[in-house]
């Protein structure tokens, strides 16, 4: 059992101190200003965008038949490895590799991928593989395979939402995350879901619209300075991916889970909370353990839900009052600074998790020689000693600020390009003080969940 | 319209820069003002010795650890989670008396004691690594401390 927040680790950071806190709120404010008084008056995203086309043998090599089939082999057999030591090893987090593997090295190690790559995960995605191969054989076979039904286009990307925030409560909300057990089921669960929609709604239009990762990288890859462009893989300047709108239906929402997922988990560590939880539970946990545990998980799950609630109510008004002001009223917006959205959340994730993926990655290297929890030594690493203090206090609360700060900036810098490529100079500025106040809303809400203690 | 804007703004720019500066010196004033005595005795919050029959006796010299004593009824925390804040290198002793048979778990430095009605933990420890650590019932699964160990 386990009531660590973010699914797995025993060292949490110190909170941020209090001075450090006013300074990271204080040049959040005084850059915004800076921002809102230097601004440029031509959209520049759009133009980088285009970016210019890698050599195209490199291309061809990155491309080939042969690399996609190792990798997807590759992450496939992973796939397969990681169920069975969930399934059947040791059913604890300390000596099975799965709960380590899922929450720190795809969950977190990913995003540093594309984040850095661009959009690798569709080469790695090994539930694609698998459906990919299927679908290979069943053609040599000589048969056809028709999608059984027509996506529903409203339906958007709300699927994958769903499915984002099941592997977010899973993380934060369950009683057990780490439990092998629990995670064999929720890799069964999802590995179904993924391959039923891939049959009934055809391969690609389910990996766009419902697997939940693919969405979550996909929106991550925009910041890369790697990306496509029609057709050919392009070197561009970082951030430029996000220029224009995002019009998918549910993007809000998938957006919200990942800012607010990031924000609960700040939340649930605030002593307020822990205190609060302990008070519930504390009724019921001599009597029946199994409600204590059913009354924490439900206080969670509220608390989860409550925040993505937030981060889309502060979005939706901040759209509204950017479109009360411009001189277009007929257009939503609502789209329009989606995209703005995504460096925030990457940074919310960095400053959360970057020292999880440290110091709980290294368990990886004594893991990956024994996924079991056997006590086998395949690769020779059991001994491996992790550092559990890489990095001082000091150094881990500067990159958690400097990401805020960075992450803000990125997203004033993108909603502001995007204003005036779609209302004009003038009533993007005004429609620029709602985008603001939304922003530093996020960002010293943001700091202030990490300076909690 | 736009240069008097790009004005305004700078000059909130600046303000807001004068402003945020000052309050953040002061505030780091007043931190380096706290910071020596609570460096001195570290966890003044942490030990009401109780006359418990299972603690060691508290000589009047300075002990060469930190006691951090919780008490347990009905499987919780007697006063709510226990919230202890040491210093970086020094030594600690964790006391969990309990009135229910468990495992007491310090997370990060990841270590367990038994407890059993009449049989207190004890974990004893050098505290190496920086950072917050949850002390658990583990079988339970309930949050009986909070340890921070700072820099």
């Amino acid at each position: 059992m386990t009531l660590l927040a973010h699914g797995i680790g025993g060292v949490r950071d110190l909170p941020v101190p209090d001075w450090l806190f006013l300074w990271g709120g204080a040049v959040v404010l005084v850059l915004s200003f800076l921002a809102l008084g230097t601004l440029w008056r031509r959209p520049v995203l759009e133009r980088l965008a285009a970016g210019r086309a890698l050599p195209l043998g490199l291309e061809r090599m990155l491309r080939s038949t042969a690399l996609r089939f190792v990798l997807g082999a590759g992450s496939a057999a992973l796939l397969v490895l990681v169920f069975l030591a969930a399934l059947l090893g040791e059913p604890s987090s300390a000596v099975n590799l799965a709960p380590t593997f899922v929450y720190v090295v795809f969950w977190l190690g990913v995003v540093v991928l594309q984040v850095v790559l661009g959009n690798v995960w569709p080469a790695l995605n090994p539930w694609l593989a698998i459906a990919d191969a299927v679908a290979w054989l069943w053609a040599r076979l000589g048969r056809a395979w028709e999608p059984l039904a027509a996506y529903p286009e409203r339906l958007g990307v709300y699927p994958a939402a769903a499915l984002l925030f099941a592997f977010t409560a899973l993380e934060l909300a369950y009683e057990e995350p780490a439990n092998p057990r629990s995670l064999a089921l929720a890799i069964a669960l999802y590995s179904y879901v993924t391959w039923f929609g891939m049959a009934t709604f055809g391969r690609r239009t389910w990996l766009h619209q419902g697997e939940a990762f693919t969405v979550y990288f996909g929106l991550l890859a925009r910041i890369a300075p790697f990306g496509e462009r029609h057709g050919r893989l392009v070197v561009r300047a970082p951030l430029s991916g996000l220029a224009g709108d995002d019009r998918r239906p549910g993007v809000l929402a998938f957006i919200a889970v990942m800012l607010g997922s990031v924000g609960f988990d700040g939340l649930s560590r605030a002593t307020f909370w822990q205190d609060l939880r302990a008070r519930l539970e504390g009724r019921y946990v001599l009597e029946s353990p199994g409600l204590a545990d059913l009354v924490g998980s439900l206080l969670a799950l509220a608390g989860l839900a409550g925040c993505i609630l937030l981060v889309s109510a502060a979005y939706l008004a901040a759209v509204r009052v950017a479109r009360a002001v411009s001189e277009h009223r007929e257009r939503s917006l609502l789209a329009d600074f989606l995209p703005s959205l995504v460096p925030i959340a990457l940074v919310y994730a960095v400053a959360h998790y970057f020292t999880l993926l440290l110091v709980q990655g290294q368990f990886a290297i004594p893991l990956s020689s024994d996924p079991f929890g056997y006590g086998w030594d395949v690769l020779g690493t059991y001994d491996f000693q992790p550092n559990l203090a890489p990095l001082s206090p000091n150094s881990v609360w500067y990159v958690q600020v400097g990401a805020l700060v960075a992450g803000h900036v990125a997203g004033l810098a993108v909603a502001h390009d995007r204003a005036i490529s779609i209302l004009g100079p003038r009533a993007a500025l005004r429609s620029q003080y709602a985008m603001l106040a939304l922003m530093v809303l996020y960002t010293v809400g943001g700091l202030w969940l990490l300076s909690q203690d | 319209m736009s240069p008097d804007f790009r004005r305004i703004a700078l000059i909130a720019a600046s303000l807001g820069l004068i402003l945020s500066l000052f309050f953040a010196l002061r505030s780091g004033d007043e931190q380096e003002q706290d910071a020596p005595p609570s460096a001195t005795t570290t966890t003044a919050a942490t030990v009401p010795p109780e006359p418990t029959v299972s603690q060691p006796p508290v000589r009047p010299k300075p002990p060469p650890f930190i006691p951090v004593s919780i008490e347990l009824v009905g499987g919780a925390p007697k006063d709510g989670i226990e919230r202890a804040s040491v210093k970086r290198g020094q030594k600690v002793r964790l006391f969990v008396s309990a009135d229910v048979t468990d495992h007491v778990h310090l997370h990060g430095y990841d270590l367990t004691a038994g407890v059993a009605p009449g049989k207190p933990a004890v974990i004893a420890f050098e505290a190496t690594i920086p950072g917050r650590f949850e002390v658990e019932l583990e079988d339970r699964g309930v949050q009986i401390a909070d340890l921070e160990v700072r820099p």
